[in-house]
């Protein structure tokens, strides 16, 4: 896309977008050392994670001023109007996803004064790793506007929805053996759930990536995989 | 907190040397443009004084006022008041009944020396006079054996003599008058007999002969004018304002109509006494009107002054905003309706303007008309308008040509009268220019 | 101020009321207009958008024949209004601008009064038997244009002697009163302020109702907010024709997207 005649615009759009890809770095940072303090039952690392939130909710509140003041100002049509729309779009999902770290980060530490169940923790952490890689594409895709790899993304939602079903039915077992896990086992699971929500906002972020390059939304045919619990299918 | 920034080296408060050429260059160019402009009011100021200097003692004319003794018997000798009769009477009488009446009346008022002979005091009299005297009494027999207050134009010499053109020394070296004459008069105007009025004459009366000076006027050449512009007016307007109309809206753009506009251009410069060439070798050589007639000079005028119309026209239709035109034509209005209805009411002005300048342009034209025989010395008023306008009649400026042409230093005054006159008009056209401007200005 | 807010209006047409295919418009030896194929829907606004020179006031300018006007201007194609080519031979310009009205970029009421300027078209059109009207025509035409309110105690008064605004909404006036199907409008709001220009606006969106209105404009924003349908033109040709809304966020043609988001291309 070529330049605008009026330059001051090409720098606010720019700069919009430079906070966006900045946000989606501090949250990629936030899944893995949330998912690190759970798993090394790091008290320290967790609520460095719990601080760090306070940051990423002020930096989303500047994207939104910066893309209200664009759209003032600007005027902006087409592919300009849809870098506003998304920008906003992208920066609430990122706020949400810097949410459930935390949130994750608040559990590991309620955790940490609770016998460890075993293997659950590196799940999880591998959960959150997929999940990162996700949103990490996301805004790859996001800076590169490639649809395809916005496209991949989507597709590779339905992995961590694998993923949360198998250790969903894990916890089920563990706290079946004994009750005793029931509370360790309840915190595990709003922590996957918490990652698989994630998911569902990196997808939401390759959506507004297609809508940005493509100027449409894609349909709503993604791969889903049958769901394990009746709630979840009123999440969804 | 804002804060002021400081002067860095460049104060505005000082001239800097650029600047102080550009207000040099730009002084300078005033002061030649107001050189430029006083000079014009300088040529002007001295033109209208020289004019004025000259000629407003033409509207001024000494009057010889005595009682005339009108005997029945001199004057019809039949004795039945037939005019026909008493028209055989010829001035030669009647300037001797002048004579008596103003021996009479000299030799009553004990003015009469050895020094001025009856016939000196006639002399006083114009020859013009016993004329004007007959003519009174033809018209009115009734008149013949009373005594009446006749008002008679003095003698050029004594006109002159009160307006300070005639003086003792030239009039001792003249033939016409002596000192003793201008004494006589000195004291006839002391006494009241000689009086200095207005001279409606001189702007009603017919011209007369290089002997008579006191009695031009410009009667015939006013109408002769007159005659002219109507014709003009009538011929050049509409024909002129129907060829813009054409050639500016509906005329296609091609070859031909670039000849003839580049042709309406040039026929506004060409001399205006080639016209007179044409009108010539046109009207009275191949079309057999008769020589200086108002019919034969209006329609030269009208060739002449038919260019300049054209181009003011068209230039007061071109100055029609074409979003009128586009309104108009938007609407659904035909190219008629659109030229009609907006675009002539809208270059009205400008066409009255510019038909105005031409007529006042044609009014000062002297050199076609003395080609078509205008230029002859006409006494005979013409007659109304239709059959007038082939009747033979003046033009004022050839008038003023005519008066110049003459020995008599008295007709200088008269030709500076005339100029007056000419220009009383051309003002008077201008002015109305202006008038009906301001009138049908409107904003768009 | 209600008047002032674009109020919605549901106007389902498909009807064509002009079709234009393959038109070619020359100005002496410029081509102007290449291969302009629109259909211009009955009872909607339809905006041409394009930078300057592009060709699209002369393509409004095609639409009533306001281009025989210029000698060195010629039009091929096919213009059919009502499926009848308004370029037939048989049809009079005059009859067809009756038909097709037009509104200019400035305001240009004639130097007359207000009354006149509105009955003028009725008048030469033979429309009115009497004078009560004609009253009538210049009454509902006034309101039609949104002007009957501010102008009704005045209708003496000199057309010129109006605001831009309100002179503008005399010249709609003044083009509606002669009852025409289609009506053409060359930016008609740029020598106007932004209060004035919402109001004639505010009237485009109303005329809808009655009238098919193409409007020429440099203003995007414009396009955007009286429009139902958009026409982009770029070096005389018609790059992208559709639905406004779609123009605006999702055009397909990239030179229509390097426009209306103000880039250079």
């Amino acid at each position: 896309m070529s330049q605008h005649i009026m330059s001051a615009f090409d720098r606010d759009l720019e700069a919009v977008q430079a906070m966006v890809v900045k946000m989606g770095g501090m949250v990629e940072a936030q899944i893995l050392d949330a998912a690190q303090a759970l798993e090394a039952r790091d008290e320290e690392l967790a609520d460095e994670v719990r601080k760090r939130d306070k940051a990423i909710d002020t930096l989303e509140e500047q994207i939104n001023e910066e893309a209200a003041r664009l759209i003032a100002l600007r005027s902006p049509a087409a592919s300009d109007l849809r870098i506003a729309l998304s920008v906003i779009k992208i920066a609430g999902s990122l706020e949400r996803v810097g949410d459930y770290a935390k949130n994750i980060a608040k559990r590991s530490n309620v955790l940490v004064q609770m016998p460890q169940i075993n293997g659950s923790t590196g799940a999880i952490r591998r959960m959150a790793m997929t999940v990162e890689a996700m949103l990490k594409d996301a805004i790859d895709s996001y800076i590169q506007r490639d649809a395809a790899l916005a496209a991949d993304v989507r597709a590779r939602d339905v992995e961590v929805d694998q993923m949360y079903n198998a250790l969903f039915r894990e916890f089920l077992t563990y706290m079946l053996e004994d009750p005793r896990n029931i509370t360790g086992c309840m915190h595990l699971h709003f922590i996957a759930k918490n990652i698989e929500r994630m998911g569902d906002h990196a997808t939401s972020i390759a959506e507004q990536v297609i809508y940005l390059v493509t100027g449409e939304m894609p349909e709503d045919n993604r791969p889903k995989t049958e769901s394990v619990t009746a709630f979840d299918e009123a999440e969804n | 907190m804002t804060m002021h920034a400081t002067n860095m080296g460049n104060s505005l408060y000082k001239t800097d040397p650029l600047t102080k050429r550009l207000n040099a260059a730009e002084a300078r160019f005033r002061i030649y443009g107001m050189a430029a402009v006083a000079f014009g009011v300088l040529a002007l100021v001295g033109l209208l004084t020289s004019a004025l200097g000259t000629g407003v003692s033409a509207f001024r004319q000494t009057f010889v006022e005595i009682p005339v003794m009108l005997d029945a018997a001199v004057l019809d000798k039949s004795g039945n008041r037939n005019p026909e009769e008493m028209a055989k009477i010829t001035t030669i009488g009647y300037a001797k009944v002048l004579e008596t009446a103003m021996v009479a009346e000299l030799t009553e008022r004990g003015l009469l020396n050895d020094r001025v002979s009856a016939k000196d005091a006639g002399g006083l009299i114009s020859k013009e006079a016993p004329a004007q005297l007959r003519n009174m009494v033809l018209a009115n027999p009734e008149l013949l054996g009373t005594t009446v207050e006749f008002r008679a134009l003095a003698n050029g010499r004594v006109d002159g003599f009160f307006k300070g053109r005639v003086t003792m020394e030239s009039a001792a070296l003249d033939s016409n008058i002596s000192p003793a004459q201008l004494e006589l008069a000195q004291k006839m105007r002391e006494l009241g007999l000689l009086s200095v009025s207005f001279n409606w004459g001189f702007i009603t009366g017919p011209d007369a002969s290089e002997l008579r000076p006191e009695a031009a006027g410009l009667g015939v050449a006013i109408l002769g004018s007159l005659y002219m512009m109507i014709f003009v007016l009538v011929l050049a307007l509409p024909l002129g304002v129907a060829a813009s109309i054409y050639l500016e809206e509906f005329a296609p753009q091609n070859r031909f109509t670039d000849l003839i506009e580049v042709n309406i251009s040039n026929l506004a410069a060409v001399p205006s006494i080639v016209f007179g060439i044409l009108g010539l070798a046109v009207f009275i050589n191949f079309g057999g009107l008769p020589q200086s007639s108002p019919l034969v000079g209006g329609l030269v005028l009208t060739l002449m002054t038919l260019p300049t119309i054209i181009i003011a026209t068209r230039a007061a239709l071109k100055a029609v905003p074409p979003s009128i035109k586009d309104a108009a034509l938007g609407i659904g209005a035909s190219k008629t309706q659109t030229v009609f209805h907006h675009v002539l009411p809208l270059a009205m002005p400008g066409i009255l303007t510019g038909a105005i300048i031409g007529l006042a342009q044609a009014l000062g034209e002297t050199a076609p008309l003395l080609l078509i025989g205008m230029v002859a010395f006409v006494r005979d008023y013409p007659a109304a308008p239709p059959e007038g306008f082939l009747d033979p009649a003046a033009a004022l400026p050839v008038q003023v040509y005519n008066f110049t042409q003459r020995a008599d230093p008295a007709f200088i005054e008269r030709a500076s009268g005339a100029i007056i006159v000419l220009l009383v008009f051309l003002l008077a056209m201008n002015l109305l220019a202006i008038i009906l401007r301001r009138r049908f200005e409107r904003r768009w | 101020m209600n008047d002032m807010r674009l109020t919605e209006r549901t106007v389902d047409t498909t009807e064509i009321k002009i079709a234009a295919r393959k038109v070619q418009v020359y100005y002496g030896a410029t081509h102007a207009n290449k291969d302009v194929d629109v259909d211009i829907l009955d009872k909607t606004v339809t905006a041409f958008i394009g930078p300057s020179g592009c060709g699209k006031s002369t393509f409004l300018r095609c639409l009533n024949r306001m281009n025989d006007t210029i000698s060195v201007c010629r039009v091929e194609g096919e213009i059919l209004l009502d499926s009848e080519d308004i370029y037939d031979k048989k049809v009079d310009p005059v009859q067809l601008r009756a038909k097709v009205g037009m509104v200019f970029q400035k305001p240009n009421p004639f130097p007359k009064s207000i009354y006149d300027n509105v009955a003028y078209g009725p008048k030469i059109h033979g429309l009115t038997k009497n004078k009560a009207e004609l009253d009538e025509i210049v009454e509902s035409s006034l309101r039609k244009a949104a002007l009957w309110n501010e102008v009704k105690d005045r209708l003496d008064a000199p057309g010129t002697g109006l605001s831009g605004g309100q002179q503008q909404r005399l010249c709609i006036a003044r083009a509606v009163a002669t009852s025409p199907e289609v009506l053409l409008m060359d930016e008609p709001c740029s020598a106007l302020d932004p209060i004035a220009t919402a109001q004639v606006e505010e009237l485009i969106d109303e005329l809808r109702e009655n009238f098919s209105v193409v409007i020429v404009t440099h203003s995007m924003q414009q396009a955007a907010r009286v429009s139902q349908r958009t026409a982009f033109f770029h070096l005389g040709n018609l790059v992208e024709f559709g639905e406004t809304g779609q123009i605006f966020t999702n055009p397909s043609d990239p030179r229509t997207e390097s426009y209306i988001t103000g880039r250079i291309g």
